[in-house]
């Protein structure tokens, strides 16, 4: 079984989180490389050699995100994406929790990387615990003199703020993020400009997830080669899958990307005895399913786009044939209605609309015509809305539909026979 | 009348004047301060209260309303006062899979309470909340935003016990104003604003506890008319509404109009 212990080295066995504990492992280590000896323009090669791509959903080379900033010297910002809600993702609520220096050392580095002498972190409001260990991290790396003024007498300064969101899925979107750390409702921007361009506060800002920034620490202790030489030809090194749902042994495993999918599910356990898979959902809530036929695809970003479906954030829940996939698709319509920012018209009024069909549905009272009506509202959202949380009501629903329409259908011959009149 | 919870409004924030001081600094700029001030203000008086807002606004250098407009986006700014418990269960696809639909069920028969209520006694608030991150340890809830996993009936009567003891591990939250069924303004409220209409069939809902507008996202006259309202500046005036005006509310302020 291909399970690999990176970022996830140590986590479930002992506390990390102390200095102590973490220098112990190296931490730090190649946080005095970066100032003492590295240019920020040899992060950057050593993140685009490496072939990182974000781990928080978009799967966008970091390196070449990193390289779409303005030349020029200016005021630019680091912002750590800690706002994990993508509905089965629990990776970096991990990584927050057990490892808050590695966490850390990744934002550090990456904000040298991009020449930013302020770096901020944006931790899901829900992760009161998170927050906490985090600032106590940070506080003992700034008593070490990690963070702070001229790091390691190098004349460098770096300042680190920590910022609370307060419940809002949205803010995981990189512009809603910096509008809601601007202090203002968390609703999407209009792109372009990039946040690269013009980011937080106008000036040019960097959107990283917690996960990425965490993989330029081994990318750097053990070279760009190592991360590269792991994975498929566009997927390269490592990945956190949070494994849920109806499996035996549900958690975060970090595996080599490319790893077929049947192998994940069997990491994780495997089904519950006597019972037979009906469908994977491999990207997160975002994302559509993919079925028995996929099982031996490789698990990278390409592979999961052929199918129809998408990598994401890595969240993986699996369905045993005991799902009711009415319920399923409600639940998931009904997150993304409700965490609509309502900006844009087919996001508010799409996923609302949907959300009461699809209610009528699970209490089999559903009307001749709603399984086409939700398919066509669905295809109507898609590509109409400035940020992805309206294209993303569409795949789950869709796949499952398709596949199982049957399901659907019952809900409504169910309202037939029910009324008499 | 003034709660003593507002008496106390001015030394509390006197008191926290200098940690304000400390969050603002932080930041480039200082609306960026808005959200961790409420944090901190929540944590004292246990719910997001309007004189928190007022404060945190004069202190970012904003108008009221635009700390109201930008609290209410986010569902953990709690705007009326909530129990010393706030369970908050999750509906999240994997744990509902995995339970989480007799774990609720379970929760409102144990409670006698729904979704966004308050029990009478004041001590515990309950709401069905998205995924949280715990999806490998479903069902999972939180308890004053600190996380329990793998819930089970036996498990949660211990809970409700030990908090209805006082013996609970999680510190209870503080409480400074009774509260009331809810504490959340209801949807149709906002949709007043312009946001998030609930569909266009126009039939108000059941459960409207003073929202002004109906589902449709029409402003319901019938609920302005002889209506009070209480405005920023803290007075109160009757709202005066016939067929050819829309709506006049009288204002101490006149500086707060239009924004």
């Amino acid at each position: 079984m291909p399970v690999t212990k990176v970022l996830t080295e140590g986590i479930g066995e002992r506390d990390m989180r102390g200095i102590d504990a973490y220098r112990q492992r190296g931490g730090y280590k190649q946080w005095e490389r970066v100032v003492r000896e590295l240019q920020p323009a040899d992060v950057l090669d050593l993140a685009e050699k490496s072939g990182l791509r974000g781990r928080g959903g978009a799967g966008f080379p970091t390196g070449r995100k990193w390289s779409f900033l303005p030349k020029d010297p200016n005021v630019r910002y680091l912002v750590c994406n800690c706002d994990e809600a993508e509905p089965g993702t629990f990776k970096d609520h991990m990584l927050l929790e057990e490892t808050p220096h590695l966490v850390l050392e990744g934002m550090l580095v990456g904000a040298y990387a991009i020449a930013s002498h302020h770096a901020f972190i944006y931790i899901r409001g829900e992760f009161k615990r998170g927050y906490e260990i985090f600032m106590a991290a940070l506080d003992e790396a700034r008593a070490a003199g990690y963070v702070g003024a001229n790091i390691f007498g190098s004349g460098y300064d770096l300042e680190v703020t920590v910022h609370r969101g307060a419940g809002a899925y949205i803010c995981g979107e990189e512009t809603a993020m910096l509008n809601s750390l601007e202090g203002k409702r968390g609703e999407p921007r209009l792109k372009p400009p990039f946040p690269a361009v013009a980011g937080l506060y106008g000036k040019p800002t960097i959107v990283n997830n917690v996960e990425t920034l965490a993989y330029l620490v081994p990318i750097l202790e053990r070279g760009a080669q190592w991360f590269a030489a792991v994975g498929t030809e566009r997927s390269k090194g490592y990945k956190i899958v949070s494994v849920s749902g109806h499996v035996q042994r549900p958690g975060n495993y970090e595996i080599p990307l490319g790893t077929p999918v049947r192998e994940i599910i069997e990491i994780a356990g495997g089904l519950r005895p006597g019972r037979t898979l009906a469908a994977v959902q491999p990207g997160g809530g975002s994302s559509a399913c993919i079925f028995e036929e996929h099982l031996d695809l490789p698990y990278d970003y390409e592979n999961m786009a052929k199918a129809g479906s998408m990598l994401g954030s890595g969240a993986f829940v699996v369905f045993d044939d005991t799902t009711d996939f009415v319920k399923c698709a409600y639940n998931l319509v009904r997150f993304f209605a409700h965490e609509s920012c309502g900006q844009c018209t087919p996001c508010r009024e799409g996923g609302s609309w949907m959300e009461r069909v699809l209610e009528r549905l699970v209490r089999g009272r559903g009307v001749p015509g709603d399984y086409e009506m939700l398919l066509r509202v669905a295809g109507s959202i898609t590509g109409l809305n400035l940020c992805p949380l309206g294209d993303s009501i569409e795949p789950f629903l869709k796949s499952v539909m398709v596949r199982f329409p049957d399901a659907f259908k019952a809900r409504i011959a169910g309202v037939r026979e029910a009324q008499p009149a | 009348m003034s709660s003593d919870r507002e008496k106390n409004f001015p030394a509390l924030w006197e008191r926290l004047r200098p940690e304000c001081e400390r969050i603002v600094s932080q930041y480039e700029r200082k609306r960026s301060a808005l959200l961790p001030l409420m944090h901190l203000f929540q944590a004292h008086e246990g719910f997001a209260s309007v004189e928190a807002m007022h404060a945190a606004a004069e202190m970012v250098g904003i108008t009221p309303a635009e700390a109201e407009a930008t609290v209410s986006f986010y569902t953990l700014f709690y705007r009326r006062p909530v129990g010393k418990y706030m369970l908050q269960v999750c509906r999240g696809l994997a744990c509902s899979i995995n339970g989480a639909e007799d774990v609720m069920a379970y929760f409102r028969e144990k409670l006698g309470i729904g979704h966004l209520q308050t029990t009478p006694d004041g001590v515990f608030s309950y709401e069905e909340v998205e995924c949280l991150a715990a999806c490998d340890r479903a069902s999972c809830m939180q308890v004053n935003l600190e996380f329990v996993y793998d819930l089970t009936p036996p498990k949660i009567d211990e809970m409700l016990d030990a908090m209805r003891a006082g013996a609970y591990a999680v510190a209870p939250m503080a409480q400074t104003e009774t509260p009331s069924r809810t504490w959340a303004i209801p949807q149709d409220a906002q949709v007043a604003g312009g946001r998030k209409s609930r569909g266009a069939d126009g039939v108000p809902r059941p459960d409207n506890a003073g929202g002004i507008g109906d589902a449709s996202g029409v402003i319901m006259l019938d609920n302005i008319i002889n209506r009070s309202i209480t405005g920023f500046t803290g007075t109160r005036e009757r709202a005066v509404v016939d067929s050819r005006e829309v709506v006049q509310v009288a204002e101490d302020e006149s500086s707060h109009a239009g924004h």
